[in-house]
């Protein structure tokens, strides 16, 4: 799995392909770990977390957003994935995250060139995050 | 006329000299054309981004009058562009909280003080560090003021009126020149969110990060004497220029209404070129309650400005003494995220600005007594380490743009492409050989905001004064910026 910035004039577009589903959502949480950049490793700790959504692509918008709001209010950064399971209308997951000081903000995460589809023998995924 | 002219930028064509337009033939889906301020050279950087195809996207919403604007700022955003004005029209034209954006009531608050930069002197390096001593930066959190239940509820409905009233914060002049007072009417609780709440239960007289900044300067040239000094502004004086907006709270509500209205769409028929311009109509149960939660964080963001302005009068206090912190005014404070209900032209608009200003002319009953014969003041933040201006609204703005003219510079360049020009640690230094006092934890937010990311500011100010828009007051220069 991999993800990359594309340019954006103002705000932050992720780009991420993946063996597989699981994949895509693990490496939109690394992303968004190396995004908010905090270097502060203080208390880890675990949380599962439960997302609804029944499209793919709104799936992995209501993943980040979930993510952002752990980090908001709790400083909590999600660094790794324990375990994820996939269902037709949501996921499962929990992850491992150290409690720190991120200094950078991610407002939310946008529908604006939002997609998730194949990609040959996998899948790729593109996101605009608000900054 | 030009070759330029004549041939257009991606189909845009030139109607005046600062004005360029698509029609809304251009495309099968637009209602209304689409109008560009700008000139021949901020056009053309224009074109380099979606920002145009953005605009026309714009154009599609349903119950959008007059044109999908453009001001000479506009860089591409998600959805709408930044620098956008959309007004649509009651009762079935469309609200959209992407036209606003997540950072509700982002805006601008000038504070200036009794002294010039000569009498502030040596001092201003310490009253730089105060400020960033005193204001939390970053993802936010560390609010010396947090309001929870009822008490966050009386904030969201009235606004900075409310810190004034039950916690010192603030004084009447303050809200007195405040857009809208700082209040937006018909706000309810009810339709905010608990994660909203959660998100800005810590955040209220917290920065942020990305391009919020608090600076100090000095008045470097005043441009329209009169109006300076209807301000109370004279050349040299030492100013403060805040700029946040709802933090976390705002963004939550953005997202949680993007996500219903997407879930409607089709409920009221209404197709779109972008999902993020998910829309409601303004007489729809939806729309009517996006109204009523926006106008909540749009206050909660005047509150967060009012916490702001009081830490800063703390430092001055602290560094500069308790006379100057009282002698230290509010000269207005503006909102750039918005959607309000204004009346233009005879009929009830809902007017759309993202990244873009009110800027209403001399005589408008929603302005200060004590400005209503100047007109509107407008703030319009440069990039770090380039001049700030105050503009003032002029009548043109009522005729060609719904009361509206610019918000900054706008970005021209991306994050990463500023990042691969310079180093944090380059621009601090560069910074501070020009004598500018720079307090900011992140070298990679820093670099990320560097001057030449973004247009020429006094290009912008030069457009939207030849349109009519606005015209300039004074120009503002660095003494220091705190950013997060």
């Amino acid at each position: 799995m991999s993800y990359r910035w594309l340019e954006h004039t103002a705000e932050v577009e992720l780009e991420i392909e993946a063996s597989s589903e699981e994949g895509v959502f693990v490496a939109a949480l690394r992303a968004l770990a190396q995004l908010v950049g905090d270097d502060r490793r203080a208390e880890r700790v675990s949380r599962e977390l439960k997302v609804d959504a029944r499209e793919r692509a709104v799936l992995l918008l209501e993943w980040l957003d979930e993510l952002v709001y752990l980090v908001e209010t709790e400083g909590l950064v999600a660094e790794d994935v324990e375990r994820i399971e996939l269902s037709d209308g949501g996921l499962v997951a929990i992850v491992r995250c150290h409690r720190g000081d991120p200094r950078h903000l991610v407002k939310g995460a946008t529908y604006h060139h939002l997609a998730f589809e194949r990609s040959g023998a996998g899948f790729r995924a593109t996101v605009v995050l608000d900054v | 006329m030009s070759e330029v002219a004549q041939r257009g930028v991606r189909g845009f064509r030139q109607v005046d000299e600062v004005v360029w337009e698509l029609p809304a033939a251009a495309r099968g889906d637009m209602r209304v054309p689409a109008r560009v301020f700008a000139d021949r050279e901020l056009i053309g950087q224009i074109a380099a981004d979606r920002s145009l195809e953005q605009l026309q996207n714009v154009a599609t919403l349903p119950g959008i009058t007059g044109a999908a604007l453009a001001m000479p700022d506009i860089h591409q955003g998600y959805g709408f562009p930044v620098g956008g004005v959309a007004a649509t029209e009651l009762p079935d034209g469309v609200v959209s909280p992407g036209g606003v954006g997540y950072d509700i009531n982002c805006g601008v608050r000038l504070l200036a003080l009794p002294i010039t930069a000569g009498e502030l002197g040596g001092r201003a390096e310490a009253l730089v560090h105060e400020i960033s001593r005193r204001v939390p930066v970053g993802t936010g959190h560390g609010s010396a003021l947090k309001l929870t239940g009822a008490a966050l509820d009386r904030l969201l409905v009235r606004g900075p009126g409310i810190l004034l009233a039950e916690h010192g914060i603030g004084t009447a002049e303050d809200i007195e020149h405040t857009e809208s007072r700082g209040c937006l009417g018909g706000a309810d609780p009810a339709a905010v969110s608990e994660r909203a709440r959660a998100r800005g239960a810590d955040q209220l007289g917290t920065l942020g990060s990305g391009n919020h900044f608090l600076e100090l300067q000095r008045v470097a040239k005043v441009l329209d004497s009169e109006t300076a000094t209807a301000f109370g502004l004279r050349p040299e004086q030492v100013t403060v220029l805040i700029h946040s907006g709802s933090r976390g709270f705002g963004h939550q509500v953005c997202t949680d209404y993007v996500r219903l209205m997407d879930a409607v769409l089709a409920r009221y028929r209404i197709s779109l070129p972008d999902r993020q311009l998910a829309c409601a109509p303004l007489s729809s149960p939806e729309g009517r309650r996006y109204l009523a939660a926006m106008a909540c964080a749009a206050n909660f963001a005047w509150g967060n400005r009012a916490v702001l302005a009081h830490r800063v009068r703390d430092s001055i206090a602290r560094i500069l003494g308790q006379k100057i912190a009282t002698g230290t005014h509010q000269v207005y404070d503006v909102a750039h995220n918005v959607a309000k209900l204004e009346h233009h032209l005879g009929r009830t608009l809902c007017v759309h600005r993202k990244g873009a200003t009110r800027a209403f002319p001399a005589g408008s009953t929603e302005i200060p007594g004590g400005y209503r014969t100047a007109g509107q003041p407008v703030f319009i933040p440069g990039s770090m380490g380039t001049s700030s201006f105050v503009l003032v609204g002029r009548q043109g703005a009522m005729e060609y743009s719904f009361g509206t003219t610019c918000h900054g510079a706008g970005r021209r360049m991306s994050r990463t492409g500023a990042r691969r020009e310079i180093t944090g640690a380059e621009l601090r230094r560069r910074l501070e050989a020009q004598g500018i006092v720079v307090r900011c934890p992140s070298n990679r937010g820093l670099a990320e905001e560097a001057p030449f990311a973004y247009k020429d500011v006094e290009r912008v100010v030069a457009v939207v004064e030849q349109a009519g828009l606005a015209g300039r007051v004074a120009q503002l220069v660095p003494l220091g910026v705190v950013k997060g």
